[in-house]
């Protein structure tokens, strides 16, 4: 049994947050979650730290808040967030009036904009496409979910904070019509514990609802599926945006040695179910090259896909429905956070925290924003060249992942699997998607003692065939060249199938 | 061509090829260097990979790859950009400009001869990074930059100047005023331009400037004589890489593809001339066995191996041919410290392929391979032109 | 620069090269050309014929109509692989085995993989469940985890040597070296190994492994068997660099290294071909061309969004379906649609839906090949690479 104060279930970039705001304002509290941190919305999104900029004609609400945070994050994550700056291009065809709107409106809510000329985007952007009318740079920023979360993470933990992942919640305890406790299922081993606590906060995002239930209460969220390709390498440096109404597949992020391109709107009601259809997979290519023409001749790594846990209105494709949170008191202990976008997830966290502290009784303010981000100082950073420095003991040589690094993250908080090592360090992310890196990734961490030979064995095929599912999608050209490579190699000279 | 590397899939043909790969474990390999690596570069960051110095640039690599993701071009920006962001240390600068170095030698050559072996010279030389352990080769007063001017008094059908390159010219002019005879006893006018270093040394030491500068003079000489119609014949198969591949590529000088389209191995022009029945000439039978060890950059050339052809016609003539080792000198490569232990280990292993072979002599186009084999084998290194000589016998003095 | 020949195989793999020595066997002026070099790094070196527990060769009458074994046909295949063993043999590369018996090859993963031909260092067929394996690996060496094999056997032991480099290329080139194979037997020699059998990664030589196999083996007393390592796989460059020798020794021409730029065609029959070189173009004509170029991880079959296309004649390639299908959803499933995809051939290895009349097609370029899903890729490409030849040899008189 575990005694705490406040209950987080969802180890999103929410709930991450939270407990480091928890953390900094000394409440103890224990994390739940079911799978890896970020294995929700926040580890399947767009990678994207706006500028507020797509939302400023819509939404102007939330356009402010995201740029307000935007500055906040730059300065407490210098390690993980990457200035690319962005630009919103205009094609021929593209209404100039909204082009004005978009201008409007940046300055009405605080977005920094400057208007360039072709010439002068193309000196930026050379892969732009030569035709644009014109191009507005924003202060867009590249941030990686995962890191985040495990620096949210790292605050917490330095201060007692308690971590469950591969935890699934199957009970919310209820006594006298409060919600006391909950008991959580360990994945692995299926053993049940039992953790108490005074406050529970249901930061699950798109399994928000499903959480609720177990309290007997509901939250209005509506599922929209989102799905993005991965590019083999970073055809271009700033955020690509369409000058236009927000659709589909208008956003091309660079993140890490890679672009993230999409997005997409589709209604799903179950957030474990879902798939990248090759369909969305032309959209978001077709949207793509219009504004980088050499996009269609671009290697395509990877496919994935994110549920957004949208707050309810009435029709709609999901996407005019406001990206503004909501806390809910279900008034019997649990709060459920709803909404949101990764961009806001410190405020999310913030008034989620000051809620908890007015239960308490508790007058300590929030400081997440005036700190930076603890354990930073194991990142690389920016820019990208600095990986090059040495290249000594690499592991994944894709991503310049060090034999070093593997181990170090083999041992933190919450890494059970390959998978947990893949997001926090980036092994296998690369073009080859862990072909060649995960054999020896499993390799390492089972001479570590850390799995018998045979767990290893398993977890590999397992990791084999959760990639495959990403990259089905994209198999084509040189992809699916790579992809007859990694079979020859684990079909051909492993043998795999014979593994059990 | 900016986004080539994306065509890479691991399939480590070329690293399985990297002679450095093999022998230091400290250089990462033309994958991990190039197509791996380059994602993580951007064309406005500032260059750090010291490491990427470790390539010798022999372009095995570029040869062994089936996709088309020039691995050594790769490297060899990389190189650029790491020589244009940094102080170069002496012996890169020194070997950037090869050329002047040995014009001065050239110059000062009985002095130069005298000193360069000497004890307190080589350590002066270690001092400050450069390698002794190949000897440096003797220098020549009478360079083939003495002979500018010289026509071949034949007027003929085929013309050609002869890019001689910077070992040639003041290493071994014999060799130089040896091919000028044969080709002119061939029937063909030859020209001696005026001509300075092709650039390779100076690129290859992450000098792009230099390169640029060195490689722009000789492509208004010789594309002049390209107008007028002559052809423009290379012995070294360095300067020919450099000519046929980095003036168009790399190097971008103007009339690049011009000089690359009429430029010509020695050898591939006599078998070229042959071909359209312009000569036929006798070939004198030789009784000897020779290793031919072909230089990397010969393989690169996509040319086959030109000599090895002409070598069949000669009766009796043994020709063993080694393709697969690389001297590991590189040109300068293995004159810098830094790259001793590399450059000793593949010039004793292509020494050891050499002498079980069993040979009187050795053989190879290029300066580097001729100076380092020569030193790592001990039998005589000779340039394929020279067989060649001996026997079809021209005239002319040497 | 022209050259003239019989016969012009373009593709330098195990089928292109086969072609050649069988033509050259015959006295036809053959070149043959390649874009680079094949996939020797990911290739173990063994030959597969056909995954089956049975008689491979007999199994060949289990498989579809139309996989390109039954155009060469049981006994050719049979004959296709002694040429190869004597062709292997006689570079230093000697082979075991028997078309009538698969054997197993022990991998890294301590698990069998079942082939036919197997290099006489990875010979395991022989081995007694009971026997004791003492595995030697090199210090730091990447991608070989001993733990998976001395896990799975219950009679194991483990040493670590020192080779002071870590690359598999890195390692078979010391041991080609006397100084340091003497060492590493004297150490070998030092350790107490009990009696049984010493299994390492294969490293132990590249273009002499033949000797320095033979040296370990007699200078330890056991048996000792090499295992097939991940990428650069030397086994597999000791395959192709014995081919290799093989056409260098026959005098067949090689233009290495070199893509081709263009085909020129005269009515409906192939010309020649341009290479790609500095600076000028090579022209090669031939009498007969044989395209062998391989798969989509060789480059001779090209997938887009939606279709596949041959890459240098422009021939039809058999699609099998959208892009969605090509894939199952299974990684482990026993071959993919895509598999099926190449150039479909009439009995003479003459591709169909074509004019041209001097063109003929081997190895994994072939629609129908599936060589995962059968696991015979070495074993097709060696089979149809000798009879596209002989099939050609008489056209190329």
């Amino acid at each position: 049994m575990i005694r705490t104060d406040v209950i987080i279930i969802g180890g999103g970039s929410t709930g991450c947050g939270i407990a480091r705001d928890l953390a900094l304002r000394g409440i103890p509290h224990c994390l739940i979650e079911k799978g890896d941190f970020a294995a929700g919305a926040t580890g399947a999104c767009h990678g994207l730290l706006h500028s507020g900029g797509r939302y400023a004609v819509n939404d102007p609400e939330a356009a402010a808040e995201c740029i307000a945070e935007n500055m906040i994050l730059r300065k407490i994550g210098k390690k993980c967030v990457e200035q690319t700056g962005g630009l919103f291009v205009r094609l021929p065809g593209d209404s100039k009036r909204f082009r004005d709107t978009f201008l409007k409106k940046c300055e009405e809510v605080g977005i920094a904009t400057e208007e360039l000329s072709p010439s002068r985007a193309l000196d930026l952007v050379p892969t732009l496409n030569p035709s644009l009318e014109e191009a507005i740079r924003v202060p867009d920023c590249s941030i990686d979910p995962f890191r985040l979360c495990m620096l949210n993470i790292t605050s917490s933990q330095k201060r007692g904070g308690q971590i469950l992942t591969h935890h699934k919640v199957t009970e919310i305890i209820k006594e006298h019509g409060r919600c006391v406790g909950v008991k959580a299922r360990e994945e692995a081993t299926s053993d049940c514990k039992e953790i108490r606590g005074k406050v529970i906060i249901n930061a699950t995002g798109a399994w928000g609802d499903q959480v609720a239930h177990l309290a007997g209460g509901s939250v209005p969220i509506t599922l929209s599926k989102g799905s993005l390709v991965v590019t083999n390498h970073r055809i271009t440096n700033m955020v690509i945006n369409r000058l236009r109404p927000a659709s589909d597949g208008d956003i091309v992020v660079p993140n890490e040695a890679v672009c993230l391109a999409g997005t997409t709107s589709i209604p799903v009601t179950d957030p474990d179910r879902i798939g990248v259809d090759p369909a969305e997979v032309d959209i978001i290519a077709t949207q793509a090259q219009e504004m980088l023409p050499g996009f269609g001749a671009t290697r395509l790594i990877r496919t994935y896909a994110g549920v957004r846990p949208l707050l309810k209105a009435d029709g709609g494709d999901g996407r005019a429905i406001s990206r503004g949170f909501r806390i809910i008191d279900h008034q019997d202990g649990l709060f459920s956070i709803l909404g949101g976008k990764l961009t806001t997830y410190r405020l999310m966290a913030e008034q989620m925290t000051d809620r908890v502290m007015e239960v308490f009784g508790r007058k300590t303010r929030c400081r997440t924003a005036e700190l930076s981000l603890e354990g930073q100082e194991e990142l690389s950073g920016y820019p990208l060249s600095n990986r090059l420095k040495t290249l000594e003991g690499i592991v994944c040589e894709c991503e310049l992942v060090t034999a070093d690094t593997v181990e170090r993250v083999a041992g933190q908080v919450g890494a059970r699997h390959i998978g947990d090592i893949q997001h926090r360090t980036r092994l296998g992310m690369g073009p080859c998607q862990g072909g060649f890196c995960t054999y020896r990734a499993l390799g390492i961490m089972q001479e570590m003692g850390k799995m018998t030979p045979e767990e290893s064995m398993r977890m590999l095929r397992e990791f084999l065939q959760r990639r495959f599912k990403g990259i089905k999608p994209a198999l084509w050209g040189d992809q699916l060249r790579e992809e007859q490579l990694v079979e020859y190699i684990y079909l051909g000279i492993l043998n795999m199938e014979q593994v059990q | 061509m900016k986004f080539d590397f994306q065509h890479c899939i691991r399939c480590t043909v070329c690293v399985a090829n990297c002679p450095v790969f093999k022998v230091n474990s400290a250089f990462p390999g033309p994958k991990q260097s190039g197509p791996d690596a380059q994602r993580f570069r951007s064309d406005d960051g500032a260059s750090i990979d010291r490491w990427v110095r470790l390539c010798s640039q022999c372009k095995r690599c570029d040869v062994a790859c089936p996709y088309g993701v020039h691995p050594a071009e790769i490297i060899l920006r990389e190189q650029t950009r790491y020589g244009a962001g940094h102080f170069r240390p002496l012996p890169y600068r020194l070997f950037a400009n090869n050329y002047w170095l040995g014009m001065f030698n050239s110059l000062i050559a009985p002095l130069a001869n005298i000193l360069t072996p000497r004890g307190f010279v080589k350590r002066v030389l270690n001092v400050f990074g450069i390698s002794t352990v190949t000897p440096f080769p003797p220098y020549r007063f009478h360079s083939m930059n003495r002979s500018w001017r010289w026509k071949g008094r034949r007027k003929s059908r085929k013309r050609v100047v002869f890019f001689y390159g910077c070992f040639i010219n003041y290493n071994r002019p014999d060799i130089g005023r040896g091919v000028r005879n044969l080709l002119a006893s061939l029937g063909v006018r030859v020209v001696i331009p005026r001509q300075v270093c092709c650039g390779l040394p100076a690129l290859g030491n992450g000098d792009m400037e230099t390169a640029r500068k060195f490689a722009r003079k000789n492509a208004r000489i010789l594309a002049g004589y390209i107008d007028k119609g002559y052809d423009v014949i290379y012995t070294c198969t360095s300067c020919g890489l450099s000519l046929t591949q980095d003036y168009p590529g790399i190097l971008g000088v103007p009339d690049g593809k011009k000089i690359s389209e009429n430029s010509y191995n020695l050898h591939e022009y006599i078998l070229k001339l042959m071909d359209e029945g312009y000569i036929d000439p006798a070939f004198a039978p030789l009784h000897r066995r020779v290793a031919y060890h072909i230089p990397c950059h010969l393989r690169a050339l996509g040319i086959g191996y030109p000599a090895a052809r002409l070598f069949e016609r000669i009766p009796g003539l043994e020709v063993h041919i080694l393709e697969d080792n690389c001297c590991g000198l590189a040109g300068s490569y293995g004159f810098k410290k830094k790259h001793e232990k590399t450059s000793a280990k593949l010039g004793a292993d292509a020494a050891r392929a050499i002498k079980a072979t069993g040979p009187d002599a050795l053989m190879s186009d290029c300066g580097a391979c001729k100076m380092q084999l020569g030193y790592f084998s001990g039998i005589p290194a000779l340039d394929p032109s020279e067989i060649l000589r001996e026997s079809l016998k021209p005239g002319g003095d040497t | 620069m022209n050259a003239v020949y019989d016969v012009v195989i373009i593709g330098g793999g195990m089928s292109g090269m086969m072609a050649a020595v069988t033509l050259a066997g015959k006295g036809r002026k053959v070149a043959v050309i390649s874009k680079g070099d094949p996939v020797c790094c990911f290739s173990t070196g063994c030959i597969d014929l056909l995954a089956t527990g049975g008689d491979p060769l007999e199994g060949i009458g289990t498989l579809p109509d139309n996989h390109p074994y039954h155009l060469v046909g049981k006994d050719a295949v049979a004959k296709a692989l002694e040429l190869f063993r004597g062709i292997m043999s006689e570079e230093g590369v000697p082979y075991v085995g028997d078309v009538h018996a698969n054997r197993g090859v022990l991998t890294s993963l301590g698990r069998r993989k079942t082939t036919c031909l197997v290099p006489e260092t990875m010979e395991f067929s022989d081995f007694d469940p009971d026997e004791y394996i003492h595995v030697i690996s090199f210090h730091k060496m990447k991608d070989f985890y001993p733990q998976y094999i001395t896990s799975r056997y219950p009679n194991a032991g483990h040493s670590i040597f020192d080779p002071g480099v870590i690359t598999t290329p890195g390692i078979a080139e010391k041991f080609e070296n006397r100084p340091f194979l003497e060492s590493f037997l004297s150490w070998l020699g030092g350790l107490d190994i009990p009696e049984g059998r010493i299994a390492l990664p294969a490293v132990l030589g590249k273009s002499l492994a033949g000797d320095v196999y033979r040296e370990v083996s007699a200078g330890c007393g056991r048996k000792v068997f090499e295992i097939p390592t991940l990428p650069p796989s030397i086994s597999g460059l000791r395959l192709f660099g014995g081919m290799k020798n093989a056409l260098l020794r026959r005098g067949i021409d090689l233009y290495w290294g070199r893509g081709i730029y263009s085909v020129e065609k005269l009515g409906n029959r192939i010309e020649a071909v341009t290479l790609t070189s500095q600076g000028r173009a090579t022209r090669v004509e031939g009498t007969a061309f044989i395209l062998a170029t391989g798969s989509f991880v060789s480059g001779g079959l090209q997938a887009s969004m939606d279709t596949v296309t041959e890459t240098i004649f422009d021939l039809s390639a058999y699609l099998p379906g959208g892009r969605e299908g090509w894939f199952n959803d299974d990684f482990f499933a026993p071959g993919h649609e895509i598999e099926k995809a190449g150039i479909r051939v009439d009995a003479s290895f003459r591709p169909v839906d074509t004019e041209i009349e001097n063109l003929y097609v081997c190895g994994s370029i072939l629609a129908f090949s599936e060589v995962m899903k059968y696991r015979c890729g070495h074993g097709m490409a060696i089979a149809t690479g000798v009879a596209a030849a002989e099939a050609c040899g008489g056209l190329a008189q």
